[in-house]
């Protein structure tokens, strides 16, 4: 990157110019005119005119130029002296492209996956433990969407609604894998206990948020949820969830090699040494 | 500035800017396309605009420090609260971001200048221009000489309230006549930017090795030529109904009473972003170089921006959830705005990985930056709550908005402003800005900022609404203004601390040397400050760190990427 001058060569730049100035303050005063007076936009739309033709005739037919004489070059920037001694991770040094391994993005679904049927397995216990019924629990879910279950009776809440019960189904499954994924991405970011922050952190944490912005949010639905069954189900996920990640084997992460190799394109040299490549 | 001069006479007549008098001096600067000197002409405005919108402030909270106060009466309040957010917003926010944007963007891709040099100077101007225009309304708003007719519209200045029948004499002109002059300027730049970026890279310089700043100004420079255009569209739209009897918005005559709400945020909602991403190109910039690490995730980093900057297009309408959209709406508005909260998390995560395991330097800039991380998150935080509709619904025009906002606008990119200036002062006037003046400012600022925004947030929960000149005692405010207007107080003696720190580091400030905080970007491998003509050969790049490359040639970065 050399960045030397040469003195005896000057270096060209645009004149300075008070047109653009000209032309600004013209367009400026036509719109003050309009809530001053209308000698105001004259004066400017003479002074706009005179800043567009002087500007051109700055530019064409040949851009007006002028020579600036070089200064003295910057000081050189020298080696460092002293040896790169940041970081440790890896065999990058002090480029610590983290993290090294991670878990496959299969493994997040499974995860999600068994967690759900976890979560599903306490929340309907639940649901037949306090309520005697196999389906409220699934209701309660599904009238997050549904307005028209939003302040149903605990009766119709037990009974079985078809439309609710594939709705609740859909969020359940969708909500599980997603948060499952998130587990597969997140767990190996994690430096020490992945069992401890999926299984208590996490849950505690998605479920604190919950409980303090829901009386907010939905206050109907807030009054439906049973708090520490929610926990419960909560830490279920978490602990499946985690527990299925990681016994899943880690994979090194990609992330140092070359777009190219990344997506399989085969050429000689793409994966060399390329110290020698300029 | 360190450029010599010929004109007409040769480069044996050589002026020296430093021997001219005074005038002839201001003379220099009026007439210059030099991109250094008018991102500085920018930012020196903006922080101008940005002492006087904070006196504005000031005032705002004086009268809201204790209940029942009568220091302002309720149309000067007004005006003051629409005076501080159009001033924040378009003569604050704005220009010194493209201020920076236009100072580093050339030194950073190895340029001699932007592509359009002289429409620079317009763009420049034509703001410079606007903001006096919008001024003047104080003594022209009621007529020529109808003194303390300010706007007092608020900085959304909605129609129909904004129509004629609603809002006489001339004020209301004024804001629109000088907005609309501000956003051509803003317009110009951000064309000038975008064809410089992809038009006058050094040799080597590709778009996966420009410098994040880089990426990011361009993502804003794209967003503005996209977002600015409805805004000005309305504002025709509404002098036409005040100049011309024209009906966009007046409901009595088929007009529509919420499509200036649709222009505005339109436009308005981006502007959020156009303002806060280049707080994360200077938080990208400085993080990795007191961190002594390189930026976790480059690609990732970009990506995440151009994501940022296409699905803040989508997400105008969670500012009108208490208009009564349809359900559909509400739920397409609401999803939308959380998306975005998915890049922006991956953006924070970034910054953390940058910082993790790095051997941190606690200087001034750091410090604004880590400040801007934490309260970044809270703002993204609140910014979920309130893309949630039914919670919208109860805390919309509350306090909890105000602090919500404030967060974002005050907590990121002000923070950032602040961050920036420490960062590239040396490199704009060869001198250091004092680090122990520094340090005062920050923490008082920090100290200011918190005592202020977060209990706001309370207010608002307890129900004080917003833009509204008083209240009354005994509904558990009292406590709540009084400690959020000493908040304001604390933050007015920081920044009376960085104004000291910047006259007198500009006066006497330790010299800075070319690259005094040990980076990698192009910028600092010019002189502080730089010539005119920024590079004398232009430089060739192989990797996204070339002075790196230069200091260490035993482990350069081109081996990596």
């Amino acid at each position: 990157m050399p960045v030397e001058g040469n003195p005896d060569n000057p270096i060209e730049a645009p004149a300075p110019t008070p047109w653009p100035m000209l032309m600004a303050l013209g367009l400026t005063l036509v719109f003050a005119g309009l809530v001053t007076n209308v000698a105001v936009t004259l004066v400017g739309g003479v002074l706009f005119i005179s800043g567009a033709v002087g500007w051109f005739g700055e530019v064409l037919p040949v851009e007006h130029r002028e020579p600036l004489r070089v200064e003295a070059a910057p000081a050189a920037i020298v080696p460092a002296t002293i040896g790169v001694d940041y970081l440790h991770v890896g065999e990058l040094g002090n480029r610590a492209i983290l993290p090294l391994e991670i878990y496959s993005y299969s493994a997040g679904i499974k995860g999600g996956i068994a967690g759900g049927i976890a979560m599903a397995g306490l929340a309907v216990l639940q649901s037949v433990v306090v309520h005697h019924s196999l389906w409220y629990t699934a209701n309660v879910l599904a009238a997050t969407v549904l307005a028209n279950l939003a302040n149903a009776s605990t009766a119709t809440l037990s009974s079985f609604i078809p439309e609710a019960f594939v709705v609740a189904l859909i969020i359940h499954a969708s909500a599980s894998i997603l948060v499952g994924l998130l587990y597969g991405v997140m767990l190996p970011m994690f430096p020490r206990y992945p069992a401890f922050w999926a299984a208590i952190v996490a849950p505690l944490l998605w479920t604190g948020l919950l409980w303090s912005s829901l009386s907010v949010i939905n206050p109907v639905l807030d009054a439906r949820i049973e708090w520490r069954w929610f926990i419960l189900c909560q830490i279920a996920f978490g602990a499946v969830a985690g527990f299925v990640v990681n016994q899943t084997e880690r994979v090194t992460t990609m992330q140092h090699l070359p777009f190219a190799v990344r997506t399989g394109i085969e050429a000689p040299g793409l994966g060399g040494d390329r110290e020698g490549q300029n | 500035m360190a450029g010599t001069i010929d004109r007409e006479m040769g480069l044996d007549a050589v002026d020296d800017l430093e021997q001219l008098p005074i005038l002839g001096r201001l003379h220099e600067w009026v007439i210059t396309v030099d991109h250094k000197r008018l991102g500085l002409m920018y930012i020196t405005g903006g922080l101008f605009f940005f002492l006087v919108a904070g006196l504005q402030a000031a005032t705002i909270r004086l009268q809201l420090a204790v209940p029942n106060s009568g220091i302002v009466p309720p149309q000067v309040f007004n005006r003051l609260l629409t005076m501080h957010g159009t001033a924040m917003v378009f003569l604050v926010g704005m220009p010194i971001l493209t201020g920076l944007f236009n100072y580093l963007v050339p030194l950073m891709i190895g340029a001699r200048d932007l592509a359009f040099p002289r429409l620079n100077a317009f763009g420049f101007w034509l703001w410079f221009f606007g903001a006096l225009l919008l001024y003047f309304s104080y003594i022209g708003g009621d007529g020529l000489y109808g003194a303390g007719s300010a706007p007092d519209v608020g900085w959304f200045a909605y129609a129909p309230l904004t129509e004629l029948p609603f809002s006489r004499g001339n004020s209301t002109d004024y804001w629109i006549l000088s907005i609309l002059l501000t956003t051509v300027g803003s317009t110009a730049t951000a064309a000038n930017i975008v064809s410089s970026v992809f038009c006058m890279r050094c040799e080597g310089m590709t778009l996966t090795k420009m410098p994040v700043l880089v990426w990011l100004a361009t993502v804003v420079s794209f967003m503005i030529l996209v977002a600015l255009p409805p805004l000005s569209a309305a504002q025709v739209m509404l002098l036409l109904d005040r100049f011309l009897g024209a009906h966009f918005f007046d409901t009595q005559a088929g007009g529509s009473a919420v499509l200036w709400q649709h222009f505005f945020w339109i436009f308005g909602h981006p502007e959020v972003y156009i303002l806060v991403i280049p707080a994360f190109a200077f938080a990208s910039e400085i993080i990795p170089v007191f961190s002594r690490k390189v930026i976790f995730g480059y690609s990732v980093m970009v990506a995440a921006s151009c994501a940022i900057g296409f699905i803040s297009m989508s997400v105008w309408a969670h500012h009108m959830f208490s208009v009564g959209m349809t359900p559909a709406g509400n739920s397409f508005f609401a999803a939308s705005s959380m998306l975005v909260g998915v890049p922006t998390g991956i953006k924070i995560f970034n910054w953390l990985g940058t910082m993790w395991r790095g051997k941190l330097r606690f200087k001034v800039p750091m410090l604004f930056s880590i400040a801007f991380l934490f309260q970044f998150l809270v703002a993204g935080l609140t910014g979920i709550m309130l893309a949630v509709a039914p919670f919208d619904w109860q805390l919309t025009d509350t306090y909890f908005v105000v602090a919500h906002f404030h967060y974002v606008l005050v907590g990121a990119i002000v923070f950032m402003i602040f961050a920036a200036i420490y960062y590239w002062f040396p490199k704009a006037t060869g001198r250091m800005l004092s680090e122990r003046l520094g340090r005062w400012h920050f923490w008082l600022f920090v100290i200011g900022f918190h005592l202020t925004f977060d209990t706001e947030h309370f207010a608002g929960m307890q129900g004080m609404p917003r833009r509204i000149y008083t209240y009354q005692p005994g509904r558990g405010l009292e406590t709540l203004n009084f400690v959020a207007s000493i908040g304001a107080l604390v933050q007015g003696i920081a920044v009376l601390i960085f104004v000291i720190n910047v006259v007198r580091s500009l006066r006497s400030g330790e010299p800075a040397g070319d690259d005094p905080w040990d980076a990698w970007t192009l910028e600092w491998s010019t002189t502080s400050p730089p010539p005119e003509y920024n590079f004398a050969t232009l430089p060739v790049v192989r990797s996204r760190r070339p002075l790196w490359d230069l200091k260490h040639p035993d482990d350069p970065d081109w081996r990596y990427e």
